[in-house]
């Protein structure tokens, strides 16, 4: 019976996961509507040298790797530092609150983030502006979205906002596994509320930590597309060109399937030699590891 | 026995969890299937589909009922509130044809691509006759998604007259009609009947009259380049403000349409002449550098909306309406339209012309140098089961009655003729006028697509607008005196781009071309010239690099001795 529940998510797996593999071979042809995935002629590395003889393959890959890479460190420690902070709280009426507040964001799209955040981030007109005036805190109004300045800030911060309570529910889950014993016998030896913190919750939550973080690396070459599709613009293009937008623009705009789906499989090596390295790193470091 | 039940409950629910995943999963295929089998006509008659598969091409002759599936591929068009509308009832009753409209939501050259690579196609496809879009389905036609007409063709004249050679611009017939020897696979509409029935769009600038006023400055005085920057400047420093929020100088609509229409006061077209008698793409010269500059001063100086690259239309037209936008850029209708309820409450606050503007490379006496083609392309895909009856229907769309019943509804309910003209009838004037929507006019069928797909434009030929206000009607006429004062003149000469696309090097180079909008705006957006500049030269270096050179070389070849386009406005 215990197989049976798990046959509905191998299905999905096996049909979202795996089968589109077979059309990997597209990065290798040239793609015609009349041929399809496997009738189209072979092409060879064609596609791959296009991308690395193209002359902003260097720009998209350093703009994937730092919006990713400030993502994975700046974006990784807050679920656990609200998890963490969550676990404090003793009103139990105020932590459900909170808590159901803090994930409601992970269930509204990108799209209507992106226009709350321009309504709200608005130069003018727009109310965060507005309240920065009226408390004399800005002389003039901020230009936050469409600002090289401003850029990575609103990046992490509506991905963040998005993100912190959904991810936060796996270390609320973690945390609340550990025994109560080990915060009662830290209690006894004189710990107060850091030093539990620091000695019983943390190491109570390092492996599955540790364990997301080795699943997360893989998401380095892939900076979030629809996020980025829509905040980019040509005020920011030097640093907000990422792959996962350049995949789309050729696929889609330009009809160049061959040549997206082979940077599109570039990220995805890349992601799997990482997830590979993090891994046996993770193992020799500190005995958890995914495999 | 609890557990028993438990378990009981614990299979009955991973069943139900299995059975709706691939109940799902078959709902998909089921729905495209669904769609190829109402669109093969015969499903919505009750009809067995084998039967209508069968009998397709016997529908046409016999009037029998069909349903078509038609992708209207422009980006924003939509129907009303009700499915079958008086007009496309009208439809039926002639041809027998039902239409079944879809409509573009976003990218048109993203949705030709993905219909063509996922082969969820419709029956029939009409869209843009220009960019990707052509490219597209000139791709499609080549590998044999398309179904070759010619054979047909003699039975359908209106359709034989739209892709007549006469009747197609030069290089565009090269390109897209005659480019697959005996076959034909596009059809091509809403080109001019005659000169009468150009349609001249107006783009151009567009001031609000009350605030040219308060700066002071007569919108007829801004000639040059360093007049317009400097009226924008005027209007800046003014500090004005409505509702409590800035006047923005110059706007557009959605993705900077048309902010940059400045480029003609600074090169003829997008080829130019070297001055050795061979071409060059402009982004290659010296006035591509300036056009990027002057357009970054804008930029950098608050001349220019910081958003017009980024907004949607929605967010551009509220702008409008809150009368923050002092000059607009864009043709005159769209102006016009969106203009409409300011206007209504602010008397005095319409859009006039800015100009005229001095055109680079052009006699201050030359007519405006318009190319007024069509704009439609229609294609029947190869997953289409009753071509004969997609034929009649474009046939009878592109006929006279047709293209009456299309524009001015059915003859007693929506107009009548006077004097040999048709003339709006009063209720249905007053009823589409007082509507701000424009979903009054889509309710009876106007304006949901069948328009795209009649043919040659005889709007002047046939009767003129009757739906269009004296107030529009005059704004026009007023927009024209000023913007051409020299008259018109149609380009019938060889388009350069067109040839450039028959290149051999055409395959490499394209996806660096591609990047010439996109790149013109980041380096517009940058701190400085130098970095402006260098943006410019990354991508013209790129260009090299994928075969400008010998492309260009292949254009000057075979546009050797013949006439060529180095002046055009848009339109």
């Amino acid at each position: 019976m215990f197989y049976l529940f798990m046959l509905p998510g191998l299905v999905w797996f096996f049909l979202f996961s795996y089968v589109p593999l077979y059309g990997i071979q597209v990065a290798f042809r040239d793609f015609q509507f009349s041929g399809g995935f496997s009738g189209s002629p072979w092409a060879g590395l064609k596609y791959f040298h296009q991308f690395f003889d193209y002359y902003q393959s260097s720009r998209l890959i350093r703009n994937t790797i730092l919006i990713s890479a400030l993502k994975l460190l700046i974006g990784f420690m807050m679920p656990i530092i609200l998890a963490v902070l969550l676990n404090e709280v003793r009103n139990v009426k105020f932590k459900k609150t909170v808590q159901t507040l803090s994930y409601l964001p992970y269930f509204v799209s990108w799209v209507v983030v992106v226009t709350l955040m321009q309504r709200l981030l608005a130069q003018y007109g727009g109310p965060v502006n507005n309240l920065l005036e009226s408390i004399g805190m800005v002389k003039d109004p901020i230009q936050f979205l469409n600002n090289t300045s401003w850029f990575y800030q609103m990046i992490l911060g509506s991905d963040i906002w998005k993100n912190i309570g959904w991810n936060s529910i796996i270390y609320i889950a973690a945390i609340a596994g550990i025994d109560q014993q080990q915060y009662e016998a830290a209690k006894i030896d004189g710990a107060g509320r850091f030093k539990q913190i620091w000695h019983v919750t943390l190491p109570g939550i390092r492996n599955i930590a540790v364990i997301l973080f080795i699943l997360a690396t893989g998401s380095l070459m892939s900076a979030g597309y629809e996020q980025l599709l829509l905040l980019s613009g040509p005020a920011t293009a030097s640093i907000d060109s990422v792959l996962d937008v350049h995949v789309i623009n050729a696929g889609l705009n330009e009809g160049r399937l061959s040549y997206a789906a082979a940077v599109g499989l570039f990220q995805s090596v890349i992601a799997l030699v990482l997830i590979l390295t993090v891994n046996r790193v993770a193992r020799k470091v500190s005995d958890v590891s995914l495999f | 026995m609890w557990n028993k039940r438990r378990t009981l409950v614990s299979s009955a629910l991973a069943v139900t969890l299995f059975g709706g995943l691939l109940a799902g999963c078959s709902d998909n295929g089921n729905g495209g299937n669904g769609g190829n089998a109402g669109t093969t006509g015969n499903a919505g008659n009750g009809g067995n589909k084998g039967n209508a598969e069968a009998n397709g091409d016997n529908a046409a002759s016999s009037n029998k009922p069909v349903t078509v599936k038609i992708l209207h591929n422009w980006n924003g068009s939509s129907a009303g509130d009700v499915d079958m509308t008086p007009i496309a009832e009208a439809i039926k009753e002639k041809t027998g044809v039902t239409v079944q409209f879809d409509y573009t939501k976003g990218s048109e050259v993203e949705k030709v691509n993905t219909i063509f690579a996922t082969q969820d196609l419709p029956d029939i496809y009409t869209g843009p006759a220009w960019g990707g879009e052509l490219d597209g389905i000139v791709k499609a036609a080549k590998e044999d998604q398309l179904v070759d007409l010619a054979p047909y063709l003699d039975k359908y004249p209106n359709l034989a007259k739209e892709i007549d050679k006469e009747n197609v611009p030069p290089a565009l017939y090269d390109k897209a009609i005659g480019a697959f020897g005996d076959k034909k696979y596009l059809l091509y509409q809403n080109q001019p009947a005659s000169d009468k029935d150009a349609l001249d769009w107006l783009y151009g600038f567009y001031v609000r009259k009350d605030i040219a006023a308060k700066v002071g400055v007569d919108p007829q005085s801004v000639h040059t380049k360093d007049d317009l920057y400097n009226f924008l400047k005027k209007i800046k420093d003014a500090g004005l403000q409505e509702n409590g929020l800035p006047v923005i100088p110059l706007g557009g609509f959605h993705a900077g349409w048309a902010v940059g229409i400045g480029n003609m006061m600074f090169y003829g077209s997008d080829y130019i002449d070297k001055g050795d008698g061979t071409l060059e793409h402009t982004f290659m010269s010296k006035q591509y550098e300036e056009y990027t500059l002057y357009y970054r001063k804008l930029i950098s100086e608050g001349l220019l909306d910081q958003e017009a690259f980024t907004q949607t239309d929605p967010i551009a037209n509220e702008k409008i309406k809150q009368g923050r936008i002092a000059v607009l850029a864009a043709h005159y209708p769209a102006i016009l339209d969106a203009s409409k309820d300011y206007v209504k409450a602010h008397p005095g606050s319409d859009y006039v012309p800015v100009g005229p503007l001095d055109r680079a490379g052009a006699e201050a006496d030359r007519p405006a140098d318009l190319a007024i083609q069509g704009n439609n392309v229609t294609v029947i895909t190869k997953k289409n089961k009753n071509v004969d009856a997609s034929l009649k229907l474009l046939d009878f769309l592109a006929s006279d009655e047709g293209f009456k019943l299309v524009h001015y509804g059915i003859e007693g309910v929506h107009y009548d003729m006077v004097d040999g003209k048709p003339v709006a009838k009063k209720e249905m004037f007053d009823k589409f006028n007082a509507d701000t929507t424009g979903k009054a006019k889509k309710n009876e069928g106007f304006g949901i697509g069948f328009e795209s797909m009649s043919g040659l434009d005889r709007t002047v030929t046939l009767g003129g607008d009757i739906w269009a206000d004296q107030d529009r009607i005059a704004a026009m006429d007023n927009a024209r005196k000023i913007l051409r004062p020299n008259g018109i003149k149609v380009i019938s000469a060889y388009a350069a781009g067109d040839v450039l696309a028959k290149s051999p090097q055409y395959e490499s180079l394209k996806p660096s071309m591609d990047q010439i909008t996109t790149v013109w705006q980041q380096a517009i957006f940058t701190k400085s010239d130098a970095a402006a500049l260098k943006v410019i030269n990354e991508l013209r270096e790129q260009m090299n690099k994928t075969g400008y050179a010998d492309a260009i070389k292949y254009v000057n070849e075979n546009l050797k001795g013949k006439e060529v386009v180095t002046l055009q406005m848009p339109n």
